[in-house]
């Protein structure tokens, strides 16, 4: 199936099937394609199905369409050919010799945002930038490992927010006279873990500063509360 | 606990119709945002369902109390009870949605990002898939609570690119997750525990795309009410000619009961009252 891809900067946008009818493309948002730029008309230029053949045709835009850097008025395009638009590259495609078939033959007309499932990730992804395509982040957990008498060891942080202090709902319970029921709570946000101090006596700190609010994390912090030393690292899931 | 919410949505200036859609269940403490997408305002059909059944289906759990296993789909150990409520109620959404879109044709290929916010006595949650955003101010500081899932921001956070890469690239609305594409689908789930004074902001891309965060936060420090805020932060990005649908939720609340203050304190003032209490009896006795 033919097909014109627009691209900017060599970076793909998105693609639009050649079917029975006319594409359109301008400025203007009833046409096909939308290019949102003032290099380009209201209603640049259009593509016709002529037969088995596609014909381009300039209508009469300020800035004028080219193929392959030529300025053409009517052109019956050809695969590979290169439409100019503004500052726009349509790439021609014809059925004979398509692209790689990744997408099945569906309508796509939606508007900009669109929804891309992981094997058109992949490929976008290794167009731009010849990256290797499933490059990931390592999974990271935080852990609390206690340097004190208390005998607590490791502790990893399994849950988003983490309660630490006295009562029984603690994830992690310490003990202690000035010890809040609830004293400080370990949250994972977008940003990475922060701690907070929610309450009671003893008080919370941070690399030997008092914390009454709270501060993100950094690996190896390391963490008072009442008579409890403990450090915090990020450790990769297995 | 007290909250003030509100909310606001617009066409905006370039678009057909409005396929934003949003809801704020003071009852629940439920506060949402959805951007549809999809052919012939299918993305209004989207968004629509997935904020009424995430809504419902939050409602109805809040009230019954069901167990973890009970939910739809597999309990996510690293939140709490609640937090699998929210994270349920949102994948149940999601398989309405791809099912619809799966069944019409006029559907087809329809699908909706979703922003959701619970706020509790002594637990906020924060939900959400795609590209609409969840930010806290706390200690006039703005924090974002949701992760953007498109590619260019993952591209940003492999480095693979620069975030000022990401905000000029034409695939910046390109998304890598969303309700209604897939059969099944994760939210990013966060929990945290509410403060006095925290203010939040739920908002479709519209606002974000023309109106930066520190303006964003300027403009919820300045605030004095939810709804004038929602107004604020739309006029501003109408004037700067509103390319897109734009919806704006915003939550403030007050009245966190929170035990920093000392037992001794307490103490110290109940002894107070009754020596005051002491001293004006007396008075009365005075020789």
């Amino acid at each position: 199936m033919a097909r014109m891809i627009l691209t900017f900067n060599k970076q793909v946008i998105k693609e639009y099937p050649l079917l029975k009818e006319s594409l359109t493309i301008g400025r203007n948002e009833d046409n096909t394609v939308v290019i949102d730029n003032l290099a380009v008309s209201g209603y640049h230029a259009r593509v016709d199905p002529a037969g088995s053949d596609f014909l381009l045709t300039d209508l009469q835009s300020t800035n004028g369409t080219f193929v392959n850097n030529e300025k053409v008025t009517s052109h019956k395009l050809q695969h590979g050919d290169k439409v100019i638009v503004g500052k726009h590259v349509l790439l021609f495609v014809s059925s004979a010799k398509g692209t790689s078939a990744t997408e099945e033959d569906e309508k796509m007309d939606m508007d900009k945002t669109m929804m891309l499932d992981t094997a058109k990730q992949r490929e976008l992804l290794s167009q731009q930038k010849g990256a290797p395509a499933d490059a990931k982040t390592a999974e990271k957990v935080g852990v609390v490992s206690f340097i004190d008498s208390s005998g607590l060891g490791d502790i990893e942080l399994t849950k988003k927010l983490t309660k630490i202090g006295k009562a029984d709902t603690s994830e992690i319970k310490l003990s202690g006279m000035m010890m809040g029921s609830t004293a400080a709570t370990i949250s994972r946000r977008p940003s990475g873990y922060t701690i907070s101090f929610t309450g009671g006596m003893a008080k919370l700190k941070v690399n030997g500063t008092v914390v009454k609010d709270t501060v993100p994390l950094k690996d190896f912090d390391t963490i008072e509360l009442g008579s409890y030393k403990f450090q915090f690292y990020q450790k990769d899931v297995e | 606990m007290d909250i003030r919410a509100a909310g606001i949505t617009d066409v905006g200036l370039k678009r057909e119709g409005n396929e934003d859609s949003f809801a704020t269940n003071d009852a629940s403490g439920l506060y949402l945002v959805a951007d549809g997408m999809g052919g012939h305002l299918a993305g209004e059909v989207a968004s629509g369902i997935a904020v009424e059944m995430i809504d419902k289906s939050f409602q109805r759990w809040i009230s019954y109390q069901p167990p973890m296993e009970e939910l739809f789909g597999p309990p996510d150990p690293s939140l709490t009870l609640l937090g699998n409520y929210l994270s349920s109620s949102i994948r149940l959404a999601n398989r309405v949605v791809y099912e619809m879109a799966m069944e019409y044709d006029e559907y087809h290929g329809m699908g909706t990002t979703v922003a959701a916010l619970h706020v509790a006595p002594t637990l906020i949650v924060a939900a959400n898939a795609g590209d609409s955003r969840i930010y806290m101010v706390r200690n006039r500081q703005i924090e974002r609570l949701s992760k953007d899932h498109t590619i260019v921001s993952e591209q940003v956070d492999m480095g693979m690119m620069t975030p000022e890469e990401a905000e000029t690239s034409p695939l910046k609305h390109v998304l890598t997750r969303n309700l209604g594409s897939s059969q099944d689908v994760d939210a990013d789930v966060y929990e945290i525990e509410p403060d006095n004074g925290d203010r939040f902001v739920l908002c479709s891309d519209g606002l974000t795309d023309l109106v930066s965060e520190e303006e964003i936060l300027m403009a919820v420090l300045e605030g004095d009410e939810p709804y004038a805020l929602c107004k604020e932060l739309l006029d501003i990005v109408l004037r700067r000619g509103a390319h897109d649908n734009t919806t704006v939720v915003t939550v403030w609340i007050s009245g966190v009961e929170k035990s920093k203050d000392s037992p001794f304190k307490k103490i110290g003032l109940f002894f107070a009252d009754w020596i005051i209490g002491m001293q004006k009896i007396l008075k009365k006795f005075k020789p």
